[in-house]
């Protein structure tokens, strides 16, 4: 077996190679959207996760809590980006302690940023930062693969965006209600689904408003008519 | 069979031989050349009688999808210089704010100089000239890194005579001041265009600021036409001895397509 | 000072029997001794100013300031020891830049205080160090306005952000003073220094409540150059050069940044203020007169 030379020696003496590890990696070929609105800010996602053409979880949950309403879509590789939401809901509840205040959603989006910049060349995440808090209500962040940081209205991510861009423009609606707004995700994304062999499963969402983070489940098999959650 | 713990967990010597050292080896090449995600396409601009003119289109490529577009590319450093950037964005973004943190001591500075003390503040203050040349040993000493900052940068403002200066620096750190530059796509298809108006200073300094603004809205029309990357939304900012003023929803104008009506086929087809 | 010679003074991190550390008590004679300092807080800023006592006629005019820049946003004066106050000035700069690095915005005035709070307390714990010879006074203005993530680009909606909590105020000016032991407290008005009593006698006849009817900024900057001038005893005094800052919010006359006072603004409060005091004289000496 070929092993290559790339890859450092970890400390138990194991040859690592870094690239092949990553090579066979889960990854989350995507669909994920954060959309603002009137009350707040709305998180939706497909739950397909896939190494290569095999499904390995057709149930994920993509949707990470990084505060009480500060949330993130998460794309790319599912190692990565689980660690760098868990570095950043540790950062978060590190600076509730001890500044006696609630992060805002910038906050979060300062850290995932330097967090996804300074190890740009090690990380594929590309997430959306979402959240709601009293001073600036519903908003919305993206963090593509650089690492830069973009505020948005709304943002679409994942392997399944390319396919919906034309689609969201043309219905995306500034100030909408929340049931129009949870309409517009859910559209988006059976649509996303519906073109995107890396993209299924079931419709999650997250409404983040003053009361709180609330949960959405819509399934395949009752053509995500019914609430589920 | 090696039953020392040190060997636990390892394959054994016996059966697969003894153990590659030369992986131990972890002084291998560094690769930290990273390439552009998010970027920007050209920046523009041209020195006239009494300042600069400065612009670029508010567009963050993904690849060919174009993917935001209300990113600002001028970035105004102490109401005195204005930077454009293209390339990435992540880093145009650290540089935005080391240089805002850059001008945060120069606060530090002034609050030292007594008031009166104009001359003092003049030749402390950090003008276009000083920040070109800050930004090119910055960009020269992360190529050298092989970590380089991902980007073509032009600097507008006034030097230290306080005449107009316009100069560009890339991501390996090399650096041109001319009377108009251009970065990307811009030095093909403005830079001919604008040194039809201002080949040397002199010519430049001829010019007036309505033709300069002019001048630039022109390229920036051609860049639109003939750059992929581009879009008709742009930020054009004028910067003299007096100040910056920025615009940064600009909308292309006065565009030329009426013209197609009379295109059909590709040769002989007339109809 | 009946604590001498029992001991307990000689050292940090050793408390006297009665619970007191004669270090720090110690260390506000020096700030007693200083050039007064003030800090007026109302409804539209915050203004700093200092008399800066004149130590030598060989020194440059208007040089040599004595109210430093934090950040965009903040401002310190101090009175006491200068050298302790550059260093807490160095200190309180690199906090602000730490937290800007780590959050990517600016800090505000009440974390800044608190981490200098901290900074000062923990110079009362050690036997291997003093504790600051100065009493600072942190001004601020924390931006009303929703604060971007430094550096990023993009808006969201052109509406406006959907479900803010109506009715909060956010940001706004703030005014704090740290002493020698690293007690803060936020203030209307603070005042420290060899003239201290007086300036807060003076402080406390302002309307500082920030309502309507209270002191505009500009009244502040004339009361501010009015009370350093009540509380310098011209008799007893050296002679003092009046340094003023000021700080507003984003629609007043500083954009939020914390800035000198301008030369004409300040020389027009220092007439002003010069006019007012001789008045009082003259009123007294009138009385002296009337009592005869």
């Amino acid at each position: 077996m070929e092993f290559g030379n790339s890859g450092s020696l970890s400390e138990d003496g194991i040859h690592l190679d870094m690239d092949r590890l990553k090579k066979g990696e889960v990854n989350l070929g995507t669909s994920i959207m954060a959309v603002t609105f009137k009350d707040g800010v709305i998180l939706g996602a497909d739950s397909r996760t896939t190494t290569g053409a095999y499904i390995a979880n057709r149930v994920t949950d993509k949707l990470t809590q990084v505060h009480d309403t500060i949330w993130c879509c998460r794309s790319g590789s599912a190692a990565d980006t689980q660690a760098v939401a868990d570095i950043v809901q540790y950062q978060l509840g590190l600076f509730h302690m001890m500044n006696g205040k609630l992060p805002t959603t910038q906050t979060a989006a300062a850290i995932f940023q330097e967090v996804c910049y300074a190890n740009k060349d090690r990380l594929s995440a590309g997430l959306i930062i979402a959240g709601w808090d009293e001073r600036h209500g519903g908003q919305v962040y993206s963090i593509p693969l650089g690492g830069s940081l973009h505020k948005q209205s709304y943002a679409i991510g994942g392997s399944g965006s390319t396919y919906i861009y034309g689609y969201c423009d043309a219905n995306w609606k500034e100030g909408m209600e929340e049931a129009d707004a949870v309409n517009f995700v859910k559209e988006s994304l059976k649509e996303a689904i519906r073109w995107d062999g890396s993209s299924g499963g079931v419709i999650r969402m997250v409404v983040l408003t003053a009361k709180g983070a609330d949960r959405h489940l819509y399934l395949p098999d009752t053509d995500y008519k019914v609430r589920h959650q | 069979m090696d039953h020392r713990p040190q060997a636990w967990g390892r394959p054994r010597d016996d059966v697969y031989g003894a153990y590659d050292a030369s992986y131990l080896h972890d002084s291998g090449p560094k690769t930290a050349t990273q390439s552009p995600v998010v970027t920007g396409t050209s920046v523009i601009g041209i020195k006239f009688k009494d300042g600069v003119v400065i612009a670029a289109d508010n567009l963050a490529s993904y690849g060919s999808l174009a993917r935001f577009n209300n990113v600002k590319r001028l970035r105004t450093f102490l109401n005195s210089s204005v930077i454009g950037f293209g390339g990435d964005v992540s880093d145009m973004q650290y540089l935005d704010r080391l240089l805002s943190e850059l001008a945060i001591d120069e606060t530090y500075e002034t609050d030292d100089t007594p008031e009166d003390d104009e001359e003092t503040t003049k030749k402390t203050h950090l003008n276009a000239a000083n920040l070109h040349k800050y930004l090119q040993k910055l960009l020269y000493q992360r190529r050298s890194k092989f970590d380089p900052l991902w980007n073509q940068i032009l600097v507008a403002g006034t030097d230290g005579e306080g005449k107009p200066f316009l100069a560009s620096v890339d991501l390996r750190g090399t650096a041109f001041s001319s009377a108009s530059l251009a970065t990307g796509f811009g030095s093909a298809l403005a830079q001919p265009i604008m040194r039809r108006y201002a080949e040397t200073d002199e010519q430049a300094a001829k010019l007036t600021r309505e033709e300069a603004v002019a001048v630039v809205k022109e390229c920036m029309k051609v860049l639109f036409y003939r750059d992929a990357r581009s879009l008709d939304r742009y930020s054009i900012a004028v910067v003299t001895k007096a100040g910056v003023e920025l615009a940064e929803e600009e909308q292309l104008e006065k565009q030329s397509w009426a013209f197609a009506e009379r295109i059909r086929g590709y040769g002989t087809q007339n109809v | 000072m009946t604590s001498i010679g029992t001991g307990y003074d000689l050292a940090n991190s050793i408390f006297s029997p009665d619970g007191r550390n004669f270090q720090v008590e110690y260390a506000m004679k020096a700030v007693e001794n200083g050039g007064t300092s003030i800090g007026i807080r109302c409804k539209e800023g915050v203004v700093l100013a200092v008399e800066k006592v004149i130590t030598s006629k060989l020194l440059k005019h208007g040089a040599n300031k004595r109210i430093a820049t934090v950040d965009r946003h903040l401002g310190v004066v101090y009175s006491g020891m200068v050298p302790d106050g550059r260093h807490f000035v160095e200190r309180a700069r690199d906090e602000a830049r730490d937290w800007r690095d780590a959050f990517k915005t600016p800090i505000s005035t009440a974390d800044l205080a608190k981490r200098m709070g901290g900074y000062m307390q923990a110079y009362t714990l050690y036997q291997s160090v003093r504790p600051f010879g100065i009493t600072a006074i942190v001004g601020g203005y924390d931006s009303e306005l929703e604060s971007p993530v430094d550096g990023e680009v993009g808006s969201g909606p052109s509406c406006g952000a959907g479900g803010k909590v109506a009715g909060k105020k956010h940001g706004g000016p703030f005014l704090y003073m740290i002493e020698p032991s690293g007690l803060y407290w936020g203030y209307y008005g603070a005042a420290t220094g060899k003239g201290r009593q007086a300036a807060k006698a003076e402080l406390e006849k302002l309307d500082l409540s920030g309502d309507e009817n209270g002191l505009t900024l500009e009244q502040a900057v004339k009361e501010a150059a009015r009370i350093i001038h009540v509380a310098h005893d011209d008799n007893k005094d050296k002679e003092f050069e009046l340094e003023m800052s000021w700080i507003s919010g984003h629609d007043g006359p500083t954009k939020g940044l914390h800035q000198e006072v301008p030369k004409a603004l300040r020389e027009e409060a220092e007439r002003l203020a010069k006019k007012i005091l001789e008045g009082e004289e003259d009123e007294e000496e009138e009385k002296d007169k009337m009592e005869e």
